[in-house]
């Protein structure tokens, strides 16, 4: 699988397929993209982002709430084959089959269980009333999903916009009715979708969608980001490029105007409530000036993280509506935000070319990672890994508390950090009561801390000579064109750049055992299978549910 | 044009700026084309120009050509409310939009420098150094003519641009400061160690806008940080230290000792490659931040900046092309492209940061940028 260069990509200093890490090497499985000469020059306008929908095995509802086109198992099928075209037959990836995937799915993870056990080794097999990790991702006017445990290159569905791009999404796989997937377009018009049924349908439209802002009547700005509510019931909320959110029940067919008052300050956070019970959306917040570039819910959907045009992180107490805390970047604006697995930390990434990572117990930031040569589009933690030491320490509590977290920028790199809060030393701070400069890992950290910033304010620009320095544990240049996001898998990372060419780097497998296999690309039944099994150490309550709603932004 | 205007107008509504007037500038053969550039410049200059105007001028130099394009097209963007803007009142003129000729200052900078007297295109950078230093100039001689005093000795420092205007450290020498210091010069110190007696050496030098090299795929902070970086004086290029007397392995950066308050960023778009034996543009995609900090500075302070204008230059070679100006006025983008005046997206700016692969239709690239400083006169 050595990347064959796109016709797209004229010759440059060659990309390498691999990349080292302490762990081992990471090697490029597969890359996907989408039918070239499809875009044209678009004023680096219209930009890539990237999710992954874990599909869930159909429910004993049949079907989609929509009336769905006649599904008739000819249809299926036939969809199915073209869908599977170019999957390598016998090498394709059992993955212990489906018995592997619906052990892990018994734990409480919300999407991991179901990963990898999307494409049977049988494409005939294959159909979408099963399950499967698809990248839904946008280009141009298009909206194209691939098929995450497929070879094939080509997206196996593309949807047209006619009125206007596509530009963000997000999928939620606990949906009660069919409608699982978020589009947010540039127009600021959004629709949900049932994936499933995208998938089932042949056509080049988006069928059996509810459609909201219609043109843009309650907000024309560009959606810059949507997310479901985490075990919101069908609740969803929709950010745009004018520093407004706005909180949408998909049920509601939203025909009164919701008219929420004019804003007065528009560097003022305010939260207006519907008049009408009967609209939709029903509470709009306006949060900033300047656009809202991406947000964040944290996982158990208490938190709810934006970064902005403004340069500032803020931290809202998503029920009680109010912000719990916040702060500035070094400078410009911040493009990406992150939380952590135990929700106790955010990274944050803009346009200071810096990561940091934001403390939920010290409010403020407590680490800065400096190694890209450009703006960081996007962050992720990596919640499958499992730091080194901590074998056999099932609960958790490991001594050092340990992250592993990556980055990707403009400056077309993917950067690996690890983030240990032990090795953390304060510069030139000490505790007056004696106690180790240091953040602990536990509840009570906050105490290390000489005041900790109270609730509800806004931090000003860190101090870069008072904040730990991170430096990267590998930096690699992945793509040629610059990253818009990374996500994280079992098996896998996955990296998309602004045009939305995606990379999967797999992960390096135990003793670098994929090394032995190198000449197909993948690695072995075997070494996925030690890998899905390995991490079941620290799933573990909800913590390890990774969001779908994994936002990437340029 | 009129239709344009209008739009501008239109497209401003109720926001238009009171006493604001936005003029293009008539394209005037081919040299006209630097003047993209001198817009963004020019309102700059125009500002410090009001405060300083020194009643008592005689001959016609640049600076009163200068003087005089403006109060034709009244360009009072950026004029903030603590100055003291005189010329505003000579212009009766009713309009808030339109396009004028800027042949008289034409006609001069032709007069006073031959390069600029051909039909050849040029290089805004080079305009920019051109007409600072002559600004300079005149405005030393004319400060000499008026203090006259004994203790200002202007005549030694012609060229105040970059590297040639040297200043040693504690030498008593203090050119006059005109406007045009005052906003755009800073001090950059150039420390050199020797790796064999360790001592270091401190060398100050003033610039008026810093050339940075560029890489592909990188950010105006990475210019900034590499421009600093630390570097190593070895094998052919030892370093004198006058300590122990002889060329020694040393190292050497760059810091910013006096941040200026305008910061101008000039991109090394256009390079000598020496395999062609001749330029080339380079298309590479340089993302600059509306808001920046110099990190690299000797104090420990960071100066915080704000993006308020960028010259972009249009075209694949070196040797043709376009200049289009970025200004941002009244919270507002303006693009400015000869006689077009045009109101744009903020977000916009992103359009102009260049090519992340070599062959790409995109042939419009930021080239020279211009940050003021926040905290001046706070």
């Amino acid at each position: 699988m050595a990347s064959p260069s796109s016709s797209m990509n004229p010759p440059s200093p060659a990309l390498k397929t691999y990349f080292k890490s302490p762990e081992g090497r990471y090697k490029l499985q597969y890359e996907k993209t989408h039918p070239a000469g499809l875009l044209h020059y678009s004023h680096g306008k219209s930009v890539s982002q990237l999710i992954i929908a874990y599909l869930k095995e159909k429910s004993a509802s049949q079907g989609p709430s929509a009336p769905s086109t006649p599904s008739s198992s000819s249809v299926v099928k036939s969809a199915a084959a073209r869908l599977f075209v170019g999957v390598n037959g016998s090498k394709t990836f059992s993955y212990g089959g489906t018995n592997g995937g619906s052990k892990v799915a018994s734990g409480t993870s919300k999407f991991g269980g179901t990963f990898g056990a999307g494409s049977s080794s049988s494409p005939v097999a294959s159909n979408y009333d099963g399950k499967g990790a698809y990248l839904i991702f946008n280009a141009g006017d298009t909206l194209f999903i691939s098929d995450l445990n497929s070879s094939d290159k080509d997206p196996i569905k593309a949807i047209h916009f006619s009125s206007s791009n596509p530009l963000c999404h997000s999928f939620d796989s606990e949906a009660k009715d069919g409608h699982d997937l978020l589009i947010g377009l540039q127009s600021g018009d959004i629709y949900t979708v049932s994936l499933r049924q995208q998938l089932q349908d042949l056509g080049k439209k988006l069928v059996g969608a509810q459609h909201y802002n219609k043109d843009g009547t309650i907000n024309s700005s560009r959606c810059t980001c949507v997310a479901w509510v985490p075990d919101g019931d069908g609740i969803f909320v929709v950010a745009h490029a004018d520093g407004n959110l706005y909180v949408y029940e998909k049920s509601k067919d939203g025909a009164v105007d919701p008219s929420f008052p004019a804003i007065k300050d528009p560097t003022q956070f305010t939260v207006a409530h519907a008049r009408s019970s009967r609209s939709n959306p029903t509470i709009r917040w306006h949060i900033c000036q300047g656009s809202i570039n991406s947000m964040s819910f944290s996982i158990d959907g208490t938190y709810l993280a934006t970064v902005g045009r403004d340069g500032y992180l803020r931290v809202f107490d998503y029920y009680k509506e109010r912000l719990f805390c916040g702060g500035k970047s070094y400078y410009g604006a911040l493009l990406c935000c992150a939380w952590s697995p135990d929700g106790k930390y955010i990274l944050i990434g803009g346009e200071d070319d810096l990561v940091q990572v934001w403390s939920m117990d010290a409010r403020k930031i407590v680490a800065c990672g400096e190694g890209h040569n450009s703006w960081v589009s996007g962050v992720a933690f990596d919640s499958y890994w499992s730091a080194p030491n901590s074998d056999g320490n099932s609960d958790g509590t490991a001594e050092n508390a340990m992250y592993r977290f990556g980055s990707v920028g403009q400056d077309t790199r993917l950067l690996l950090w690890d983030l240990e809060m032990d090795e953390i030393v304060v510069p030139q701070r000490y505790n007056p009561l004696g106690g180790s400069p240091t953040l602990s890992s536990g509840s009570h950290s906050s105490a290390h801390w000489d005041s900790a910033p109270s609730i509800g304010t806004l931090q000003p620009p860190p101090s870069m000579r008072d904040v730990p320095k991170l430096s990267p544990l590998s930096a690699h240049r992945v793509h040629v064109e610059p990253l818009s996001g990374l996500i994280f898998t079992r098996e896998s990372v996955v990296t998309i750049c602004r045009e939305g060419h995606i990379k999967i780097w797999a992960r390096p497998g135990d003793g670098d055992v994929s090394e032995a296999n190198s000449d197909s690309g993948f690695t072995t039944a075997t070494a996925k299978d030690r890998h899905v099994a390995a991490p079941s150490v620290k799933v573990n309550g909800s913590s390890y549910k990774l969001s779908a709603s994994n936002f990437i932004r340029n | 044009m009129g239709a344009t205007a209008s739009k501008l107008e239109k497209a401003l509504g109720d926001q238009f700026p009171e006493g604001e007037r936005y003029f293009g500038l008539e394209n005037f053969g081919n040299t006209s084309s630097l003047f993209g550039d001198g817009f963004s410049l020019l309102e700059q200059l125009l500002e410090y120009y009001s405060n300083n105007k020194n009643v008592a001028e005689v001959d016609e130099n640049l600076l009163t050509c200068l003087a005089d394009l403006f109060n034709q097209c009244q360009i009072v963007a950026r004029l903030t409310p603590r100055s003291d803007w005189r010329i505003t009142e000579i212009n009766s003129s009713k309009k808030k939009t339109g396009v004028i000729a800027p042949k008289r200052f034409v006609q001069r900078v032709k007069k006073q420098n031959e390069l600029f007297r051909s039909y050849m295109h040029q290089d805004a950078h080079e305009f920019l150094n051109f007409l600072l230093n002559e600004l300079v100039d005149i405005l030393e001689k004319e400060g000499n003519d008026i203090n006259d005093s004994p203790g200002t000795s202007s005549q030694a420092e012609q060229n105040v641009n970059g590297p040639v205007h040297l200043q040693e450290n504690g030498a008593k020498k203090e050119p006059l400061l005109t406007w045009v210091h005052k906003s755009f010069q800073g001090i950059l110190t150039n420390e050199t160690r020797c790796l064999r007696c360790e001592t270091v050496t401190a060398r100050d030098e003033t610039f008026l806008d810093l050339s940075l090299d560029i890489e592909q795929n990188s950010s105006i902070t990475s210019c900034l940080k590499n421009f600093s970086s630390t570097e190593t004086l070895n094998a052919e290029d030892k370093f004198f230290c006058d300590k122990c007397c002889s060329l020694q392995e040393a190292q050497k950066r760059m810091k910013i000792k006096k941040p200026p308050n305008v910061l101008v960023i000039h991109l090394k778009r256009f390079k000598y490659i020496e395999q062609l034996g001749r330029y080339k543009k380079l298309s590479y995609r340089v993302v600059f931040p509306l808001e920046l900090k110099l990190s690299n500075t000797v104090e420990n302070a960071d100066s915080e900046y704000s993006l308020f204008a960028v010259v972009v230059h249009v075209g694949s070679g070196p040797n043709h092309g376009h200049y289009i100006s970025l200004v941002k006025s009244h919270n507002h983008w303006l693009f400015f492209d000869d006689e077009n005046v045009e109101m744009m997206d903020e977000s916009h700016v992103q359009t102009f940061f260049g090519s992340a692969q070599e062959y790409s239709s995109n042939t419009d690239h930021g080239y020279i940028l211009f940050y003021e400083n926040l905290s001046v006169g706070n």
